[in-house]
Parts: structure tokens; sequence; C-alpha cells
């Protein structure tokens, strides 16, 4: 019994100081629960406090797409960055209301290569992958010898975008022909079908593989570049989209490169950022364009190589090569 | 005697050839000036502006490594381009000649000076003689204004130009103006410069076939010929001069090229339904050949059982 009685107490005794460690524990915890909360209760009231008088603080004047005027607090401001489906979305539709137009004066070209150069370093191409390239033409054995810068025609009747199997060459309301690489399956029909040859089809990897990572595929730009797909000339579309001259226009040293609107009658002269009427330019040097004979429209004229101001020279590019 | 005037004729071809290569600046725009004086600001805006307009031919000032081209560009550090006077160099920028390009409408006025300022940087015996006055305006201290109005009857533009000094307006006369319309990539010039009459006015001839917005809109500027003399004020207006041009949509109509997208849905219509024909009667056959399989299938099983 008194074994009983034993066992009891100290079974009491084991409670009381449960109970006893508990309530020390309860004390304790309290005292940290109490402690934190207030902590947390001040770091919230000062973040409602900072985010109060940020949201006070200076506003900016902000024009709207629709063109108002509006007052936004300056902390709320983002950098807009198109995603992949604004980029492909206004990409397919091209700019309302332009008919983009190239001229290309033969007697100027000496073989610069700025506008090669200028092409491929927007593109992220090597220095074997033409978007445009000048050729050495000559027609006959007596006729003279010329450079002819030639890019992609952009075609009005264009056969490469017929040819597609999966619509990821098309034409837009500009007039520009553009490639989608996300839809391309690189069966280079286009490749077969236009008589230009203005087609290039990435064999390797992009120059730029490493650096494009996470970067938003730009159709109008056709960067990231993807190997196994078709590329070519885009008449630089995203720079058309800020009303910018074409990479290889701007670059041109000596004027060769006629480009602007069509519907405006209108094109600037790239090196001299002059602007002439189209129509007076192109009936003036009895301008042509290039296999018109096929039915495909193209879209880029050309002024024949008349009055040059350079002498053919074979050679020319490598001298330019070694001064720049 | 024979070989003296053998000598005189070479000389002189010689001497002819020359006159031909050299370029003739006009004496009046000899002797222009910088409206401000050069120091390290024009020359590093200067450099920055030669690098990308003039360095492909030129090279780099003192190097030499200018083009291999004929007539050749010349090194602008050498003494051949230093001994022209500052005006000089300004008129050849401007208008350019055979192979240079005309940098008039590249380059602003204070653009060209810059450049100059980085090239005299090469010269060391070099001393600026800046304008005597910033500018020498005709209209000193008074606001010169233009305004255009387009007349619909013969489609002309008037411009008539004012100078206004507190109360008092006074006609700008004698004043070269000259009419811009705006393009995507620039300035279209129409018409020659005109000069302005003792009214203050000048008459611009608009060509027939100026292509407008939708509602025949364009956006004209009027400026000065001589922004040192009277000023750089313009004026940029929309006026109903042009002819009301409609976009065209190059994928608006069909093509080989979009016959997917632009078929009409009859054509869509009828060839769906054709081919669902055409397949659901092959379909149908196929399923006749299977029932005659399955008749045989039965017959050719109850036959044995019959013999039984």
């Amino acid at each position: 019994m008194s074994e009983k009685k034993n066992k009891k107490s100290s079974e009491d005794s084991k409670i009381d100081e449960a109970l006893e460690s508990s309530r020390r524990d309860f004390l304790k915890k309290v005292g940290i629960v109490g402690a934190a909360s207030v902590t947390g209760a001040a770091a919230v009231y000062s973040g409602y406090r900072y985010e109060k008088s940020k949201s006070t603080g200076d506003t900016i004047k902000v024009l709207t797409e629709d063109n108002r005027l509006v007052e936004i607090p300056k902390d709320q401001v983002k950098d807009y960055k198109p995603g992949l489906k604004v980029l492909q979305t206004r990409g397919r539709e091209g700019i309302n209301g332009k008919r983009w137009v190239m001229v290309i004066d033969l007697s100027r070209c000496r073989n610069a290569r700025k506008c090669v150069n200028a092409c491929q370093g927007a593109h992220y191409l090597r220095p074997y992958e033409y978007h445009i390239n000048t050729l050495v033409m000559q027609e006959s054995v007596n006729t003279p010898a010329y450079y002819m810068p030639k890019t992609c025609q952009h075609c009005d009747n264009p056969p490469c975008v017929s040819v597609c199997p999966v619509d990821a060459t098309f034409k837009r309301q500009d007039g520009i022909v553009l490639i989608d690489n996300e839809r391309c399956i690189g069966c280079r029909f286009c490749m077969a079908a236009c008589p230009y040859s203005a087609r290039m089809f990435h064999w390797q990897e992009p120059l730029s593989k490493e650096a494009d990572k996470g970067k938003e595929y730009n159709i109008e730009l056709n960067v990231p570049q993807k190997k196994g797909t078709i590329s070519k000339c885009l008449f630089s579309a995203d720079r058309l989209r800020e009303d910018v001259l074409p990479y290889c226009v701007s670059a041109c040293p000596n004027g060769v490169f006629y480009f602007g609107d069509e519907n405006e009658n209108a094109v600037t002269n790239g090196t001299t950022k002059e602007t002439v009427s189209l129509s007076e330019l192109l009936e003036k040097n009895g301008a042509y364009r290039l296999m018109a004979e096929l039915g495909t429209k193209p879209r880029v004229y050309y002024l024949p190589p008349k009055n040059r101001l350079f002498k053919f020279e074979k050679g020319a590019e490598t001298d330019y090569k070694e001064t720049t | 005697m024979k070989n003296i005037l053998l000598v005189i004729i070479t000389l002189q071809l010689f001497i002819f050839d020359l006159k031909s290569q050299e370029w003739i600046v006009p004496d009046d725009k000899k002797s222009k000036l910088s409206t401000f004086p050069f120091d390290d600001i024009t020359r590093k805006a200067g450099e920055k502006l030669f690098s990308v307009n003039c360095m492909s031919c030129h090279g780099t000032p003192g190097k030499g490594n200018f083009l291999n081209l004929v007539p050749p560009p010349g090194d602008p550090a050498t003494e051949k381009i230093q001994r022209n006077s500052d005006g000089e160099i300004f008129y050849k920028i401007t208008t350019g000649r055979g192979q240079m390009p005309s940098f008039k409408s590249v380059l602003s006025s204070p653009e060209i000076w810059n450049i100059i300022s980085y090239l005299r940087s090469f010269n060391k015996t070099y001393q600026q003689q800046v304008m005597a006055v910033i500018t020498s305006s005709a209209y000193p201290g008074a606001d010169i204004g233009l305004f255009l109005l387009f007349n619909s009857s013969d489609s002309t533009v008037i411009l008539r130009a004012s100078a206004t000094k507190g109360n008092s307006t006074v006609p700008v006369t004698g004043a070269e103006v000259k009419l811009l319309i705006h393009r995507t990539f620039g300035l279209l010039t129409v018409d020659e410069a005109k000069t302005t009459d003792k009214n203050g006015m000048a008459t611009f001839r608009l060509p027939d076939n100026l292509p407008g917005d939708t509602s025949g809109n364009i956006m004209v500027s009027a400026r000065f010929v001589n922004e040192e003399l009277f000023g750089s004020s313009t004026k940029d207006t929309s006026l109903c001069a042009g002819i009301k041009t409609i976009p065209v949509n190059l994928v608006a109509d069909r093509a080989m090229w979009n016959n997917v997208r632009k078929a009409p849905v009859w054509l869509i219509l009828t060839y769906s339904l054709g081919l669902l024909t055409a397949l659901g009667f092959i379909f149908y056959v196929l399923m006749k050949l299977r029932d005659i399989f399955i008749v045989g299938e039965t017959l050719s099983s109850e036959k044995p059982s019959k013999e039984k």
C-alpha cells in the first residue's frame, strides 16, 4: 500500500514538476511570442509608413498609347518589354500604312562592305553568313564589271512564301517577307524557290548561343537564331518599327542605299540623309528590278551603274579592310 | 626653242590639271566663321562626330591611314587640308563633291563646327577667329515668326515672315526661305528656295502628285536658308495639300502565297464537303468489304458443321 502511496506521490511530484516546467516554458514562450509580435508589428508599421511616404512622393507624366497625358507615381513605373506573344503578333501583322521600298544605286557602290558588316553584327551572323552581300557582276566580256549589293527582294509575289509547308515564312502588310524561326522546320523549300538566292540556312549553332540564353525571340530581328532553320534579310523590321533606317542603309559610307515608304513616294539616302521623290529618282535614272520577268514583283529597285564615281578594282575590298 | 615650247605646254597642262582638281569655294563662304570659340568640349564632340561620319574614308587624323581612292581623301591633319580657312572646310563638308558625300542633311552647322574644332586641334599654328558679333541678326532683338497658308485653287503655299518687337510688327524682306515636307525618314524639299518680297511673302508651288495621309494632310515645315542671319525659327503645320492616300495593304488580296488564309468560306466548305464525301465513300466501301468478309467467315464455319 505504502509502496502504492509512494508511487502515487512520486507520480504527483512528477506531475507537479511537469506542470512547473510547462509553466516556465509557457511563460518563456509567451515572452518570445510577445517580443516577436512587437518587433513584427513595428516592422510592418514602419514598412507601411515607408510605403505611404513612397506613394505620396514623386509622380511622373506619361503619354499613353491613345495619346492621353496621365500622371502616375514614379515608383510604379516599370520598363515595358514586349513578350514573345506580342512580338509574334505584331511581327506577323507589320506596320500599318507603310509600304517599304529600297533603291540601290549601283554607280556608287565600291564594295566597302560596311552594309555587310553592319547586318552581320545586328543579326549575329558569321563572316561567311550573308543577309546582304556585294556581288561582282559582269554581264558579258565587253561590258564592265561592277559591284551589286543584293538583299532579299521582299517580293510582292513571293515564291518562297507559296512553297512554305508550315506557314513559317510569310508576307506582311508593309511588304516585308519574314521568317518565324519558331515554326521553321528547315525543309529548305523556300531556298529552292527563291530566284534571288536570298536565303541562308543555319548549319551551325548560332554564333551568340551563350549570350542569347533566356532572350525573347524577336521575329523582326531573327534573334536568337536557331540551328537548322532558315534566315535572310529582314529589311531591319525592328528598326523600321522605331522609324529608323535599316542597319545596312545607315552604315553605307558611299550613299548607295535609299530607303522609304512607297505610300509617301519618298526615299531617304542612308549616307547623306537627303530625302528625294521616289518616282523621280526611278524615272531619272532608268531604274530596274532584278528578274522582273519572273513576275515576283520585287520591292528593291536598282539604278544602273552609270557615271560611276569609282573605278572597278579587283580586291578593292581588301584595301578597305586594312584601313579599318 | 621647240623644247622650251614643249616644256611650257606640259607645264600649262599640269597647271590646268591642278586647277581642275582644285575645289573652288565661293568667296562669301570662304570667310564664314564659327559663332562659338573652340574648346575641349567642342573638340570632344567633334572627335565623336568625326569617327562616325568621316573616319571610314579619311582615317584617323595624323596617321595617314585614309582610303586608297582616286582622288585620295587625304589626311585632315596634313597641311593640304589645314591651309583651308574655317569657312572653306565648312563649305566642303556641307556640299561635298564627287565621292565625298554632302553632309548638309546629316550634320547641323554647330556639329560641323565641332568637327572643324577637332580637326584644328592637329594644327599647332592655328589661331581661331570667332564671329565678331555672335549672331549678326538681321532683325536684332525681334521675334521672327513664319506663317503658312495653303491656296487650294492653284496648289500653292504662301509663306509670310514677320519680325515682332514690342508692339510693332514688320515684314521680313529679302530672306531666303525653304519649304520642307515631313516623310518617314527625313524632310523632302519641295520647290526651290524662295526670297521673301517687300511684304515678307514668298510663294511655293507644290507638286501635283504629293501623297498625304488618308484625308490628304501633309506635315509642312518652313525655315530660313540662312539661319545664322534670321534665326532658326521653323514653322510646322499640317496642310490639306496632298492627295488622299489610302495605304495599300499588300496582303489584302488573294494570291498564290496566301491562298489558305484568304480563301472564301464557300470554297473552304465545298472543298471540305467534297473531301469528306470522298473519304466517306472509301470508308463505306471498306465497311462493305468487311461485311462480305464476315459473311464469308460465317459461311465457311457453318459448312463443316453441315457435313458432320
